[in-house]
């Protein structure tokens, strides 16, 4: 197994359709990003690991009215509904959750999947290298959606907190 | 009579849209919700349902295991996974367990409908 098991635009595209699915109903709001990359005020993190022959991580991470946003969106909720952390944090791992999942199925010899995982800042990886980075544009607004590669089974958090 | 569906998933939006997604494919079912596999044998053992669609990856009890659990309790209850991994293997496991189907995430109302209406027929 390569590191280049993952191709960029299989990641794009994954989320593209996660988006699409889940959140708007069609597949033209998630866009790469043009230019320069602002700072995400109040960053959400969501993560989900994969252990196994292929051992990485999938990593969203957006800005926390941008995670509100799409936590209405999920719930079928109306714009000026109020969105508790615990919706948000649930909404936001579980798109963490389905874009892991079907990383997972692009790999010729899957493994197991963790449980989302939701933060302020994701946990280093030891001895993880980044290989995919895609910062997208959804309705205008950051989304940064990441891939990082470890080595087989060197992954110690197994489990998701909730 | 209305069909009852007990839908099992860790995450509360997860369940919302499953619900959402079969009143959109016109299923109008009554529905009850579980947290993990626990609570949805714990559902099934009080009253079993016409069917069970479940999450594969879940705390306390996954997917395949409360599958098992009910078939070794002598449950027949017929069963679909919609969890976010859709491998050939994980597909495999999941009919050798006697999943009728499993539909993966994302998924649309079509999506839905394509694995639901051959079953209820």
């Amino acid at each position: 197994m390569t590191v280049t098991s993952v191709d960029h635009d299989q990641v794009h595209a994954i989320a593209q359709e996660v988006f699409a699915a889940m959140v708007d109903g069609d597949l033209g709001q998630l866009l790469p990003w043009e230019g320069e990359l602002p700072e995400l005020p109040e960053p959400v993190v969501a993560w989900v690991d994969l252990h196994g022959e292929w051992s990485g991580r999938a990593v969203l991470v957006t800005g926390h009215t941008t995670a509100e946003d799409l936590a209405r969106a999920l719930l079928g909720l109306p714009d000026d509904d109020e969105v508790s952390r615990e919706d948000l944090e649930d909404a936001f791992g579980e798109i963490a959750n389905v874009v892991g999942g079907n990383l997972k199925s692009l790999l010729p010899n899957p493994g197991t999947l963790g449980l989302p995982q939701v933060g302020t800042q994701v946990p280093t990886l030891g001895g993880a290298i980044r290989v995919q980075h895609l910062p997208l544009s959804w309705r205008g607004r950051l989304l940064v959606v990441d891939v990082w590669f470890a080595a087989p089974d060197s992954l110690t958090t197994t489990g998701g907190n909730r | 009579m209305s069909i009852s569906v007990v839908v099992a998933d860790d995450s509360r939006v997860m369940r919302q849209i499953v619900i959402r997604t079969l009143r959109q494919a016109g299923y109008d079912w009554d529905v009850r919700e579980a947290s993990d596999g626990a609570e949805a044998f714990a559902a099934v053992k009080a009253e079993e349902p016409d069917v069970v669609l479940s999450d594969w990856n879940m705390p306390n009890m996954t997917g395949i295991e409360l599958l098992r659990t009910l078939r070794n309790a002598g449950y027949q209850t017929p069963f679909g996974f919609v969890t976010s991994e859709g491998s050939p293997e994980m597909r495999a496991t999941a009919e050798a367990a006697g999943a009728l189907f499993l539909i993966a995430k994302p998924f649309t109302p079509e999506s839905f409908r394509e694995v639901i209406d051959p079953v209820l027929a």
